[in-house]
């Protein structure tokens, strides 16, 4: 672990400096190293035909930031995934070149190398697909197909950074989908509070201990022994598991969530569990931002929780009222949360907009 | 329909028996009634490395020879699950067993995966009879009642391990698949 930190700021390092300092310095090129911890695992699939380069991270940095790929030229993808908020935007629910508030809360895009089924929903399997939804949503980007690369056709650097990463000068929407997937991949977070005290080198305070142990335990029965049991699903050195769950929002959900990818009734009101990775950073919560603050969602789960047919078996028991946190575990609980966020991860240079840094020699 | 029974796990033959047929048509009646009411039929699919993938719906594994054995779920007590011995729904999709589980068939692992993502993992050898000593059930009844919502239409029941965590819910489908 500390030789993987040691690797992971000297590559940030290095990389940040040699970037945007050297003015007549070349683009760098070839195989773009993904670290990160390795208790993270490697069950991840990167696309044979799309492997992650540096050129391509580049190019798909500056086309998150893009806001020509929108109907309006107002909206780009970092609009409502903003780095310093670990890319969400502090909406309920986000607008875009409509106007028109999205159905739902806008997700933090963090360690998506991992996630397998994208959206609140898990209704795309690939980030080179899932990149284009936005863009061609009306209350999103709206864009027509073939609109946003027809745009960039036209601007440079675009051209030359497109026949650099795919080998052609052609601008098409679906290498647009594959450098944005590029560089969301190395939107790698393990560097929290949480990460260190798992590495050993952080001292959790006695509320952050209790905290801690509240998250992973799961109360006994007979409400002796107390516990939140958040770590069934939020549990694991990335904070999730790849889980759909009904968390008990609602007697009868508005939003059928994963119901309406898969048509089973057994998943109405089922949504992703979201990583608690930056959970500080990316209020309001929910798939539709009802909560406006942690504290909401620990009452929600403590005290609010609404009992369904699809409610998720873990949170039967408290809706029939097991979980009733007092306040002081709810206090120490968020001490914990708090741990979770990754400062380096939300100012790290290689995340940000490259927009007003651009390589002069491509300008 | 012959139907067996396994004890805490331990295997023994029993001939087929009017109770038992009594007690599966009305199981079915239960499983028809809860599939209406849920409005769509779960189906169980079976694929990779298989001589026939298959896509079974509820009528399917209703027509398959079922077993009854006593486990311990994660409430601490016993109960009895029925349900179709895994072991047969992948002879049925041609999975390489008994005499063919040799050689590199024995880096093959099976996948089994439920509706809200949950995945557990089985080396094949681990449901062969040929190598293990216990039965592993893809259940659909406990104690002569349908699975209720959230744990059905069909679980896995594992006897004889100390956690119930490959005793997975909701399954929806099993992928046989080489290790790489």
């Amino acid at each position: 672990m500390r030789a993987w930190m040691g690797l992971f700021i000297g590559f940030v390092a290095i990389g940040g400096i040699s970037a945007w300092r050297g003015l007549e310095e070349p683009l760098p090129t070839g195989p773009y190293p993904l670290a990160y911890p390795a208790a993270f695992g490697g069950r991840f699939t990167i696309p044979a035909d799309n492997p992650t380069t540096q050129e391509g991270v580049y190019l798909g940095r500056l086309l998150f930031y893009e806001r020509r790929l929108s109907a309006n030229q107002a909206i780009a993808c970092a609009s409502c995934h903003q780095q310093a908020r670990a890319f969400t935007d502090g909406q309920r629910l986000s607008r875009g070149v409509s106007g028109k508030p999205t159905r739902r809360n806008a997700m933090s895009l963090t360690n998506l190398l991992w996630v397998r089924r994208l959206f609140w929903d898990g209704r795309s399997n690939s980030l080179e697909a899932q990149a284009l939804v936005p863009l061609y949503h009306a209350d999103e980007m709206g864009l027509r197909p073939g609109q946003g690369a027809e745009a960039l056709q036209q601007v440079a650097p675009y051209p030359t950074l497109f026949k650099q990463v795919f080998g052609s000068d052609t601008i098409t929407d679906a290498r647009i989908g594959q450098a944005i997937a590029q560089f969301e991949r190395t939107l790698i977070s393990a560097d929290s509070p949480y990460d260190r005290y798992l590495a050993g080198q952080y001292q959790l305070t006695a509320s952050e201990a209790r905290g801690l142990q509240l998250f992973s335990r799961a109360p006994s029965r007979d409400g002796i022994v107390r516990g939140g049991n958040c770590a069934h699903c939020h549990g694991g050195p990335k904070l999730y598991q790849e889980l759909f769950h009904n968390n008990g929002l609602d007697q009868q959900a508005g939003d059928g969530g994963r119901q309406q990818v898969t048509g089973q009734a057994l998943d109405a009101g089922r949504f992703r569990v979201p990583t608690l990775r930056n959970i500080a950073l990316t209020a309001p919560y929910m798939h539709d931002g009802r909560l406006a603050t942690l504290t909401d969602v620990l009452d929600h789960y403590s005290d609010h929780v609404q009992a369904s047919p699809t409610l998720a078996s873990e949170l039967v028991s408290a809706q029939a009222g097991g979980l009733r946190l007092t306040s002081s575990e709810k206090k120490d609980l968020l001490a914990f949360l708090h741990l979770l966020t990754d400062t380096s991860f939300v100012r790290n240079p290689r995340f940000a907009d490259p927009h007003n840094q651009l390589r002069p020699h491509l300008k | 329909m012959a139907h067996r029974s396994y004890l805490n796990g331990a295997y023994r033959s029993q001939p087929s028996s009017r109770i038992s047929r009594t007690l599966l048509r009305g199981l079915s009646g239960w499983a028809f009634l809860l599939l209406t009411l849920s409005g769509q039929a779960q189906t169980l699919t079976i694929s990779g490395e298989v001589a026939k993938p298959l896509t079974l719906q509820a009528a399917d594994l209703k027509a398959m020879t079922h077993s009854t054995l006593t486990a311990r779920d994660r409430d601490g007590k016993d109960h009895q699950y029925t349900g179709v011995p895994l072991v047969d729904l992948l002879k049925q999709a041609g999975v390489t067993l008994g005499g063919e589980l040799r050689g590199e068939n024995l880096t093959k692992y099976v996948l089994v995966k439920a509706a809200d993502g949950y995945e557990v993992l089985f080396a094949l050898p681990e449901i062969d009879p040929e190598f293990a000593t216990r039965t592993i059930i893809l259940a659909d009844a406990v104690d002569g009642a349908p699975l209720p919502q959230g744990v059905g239409p069909y679980r896995l029941v594992v006897p004889g391990e100390k956690k119930p965590a490959r005793w997975i819910r909701e399954i929806k489908s099993i992928e046989v698949r080489f290790a790489r």
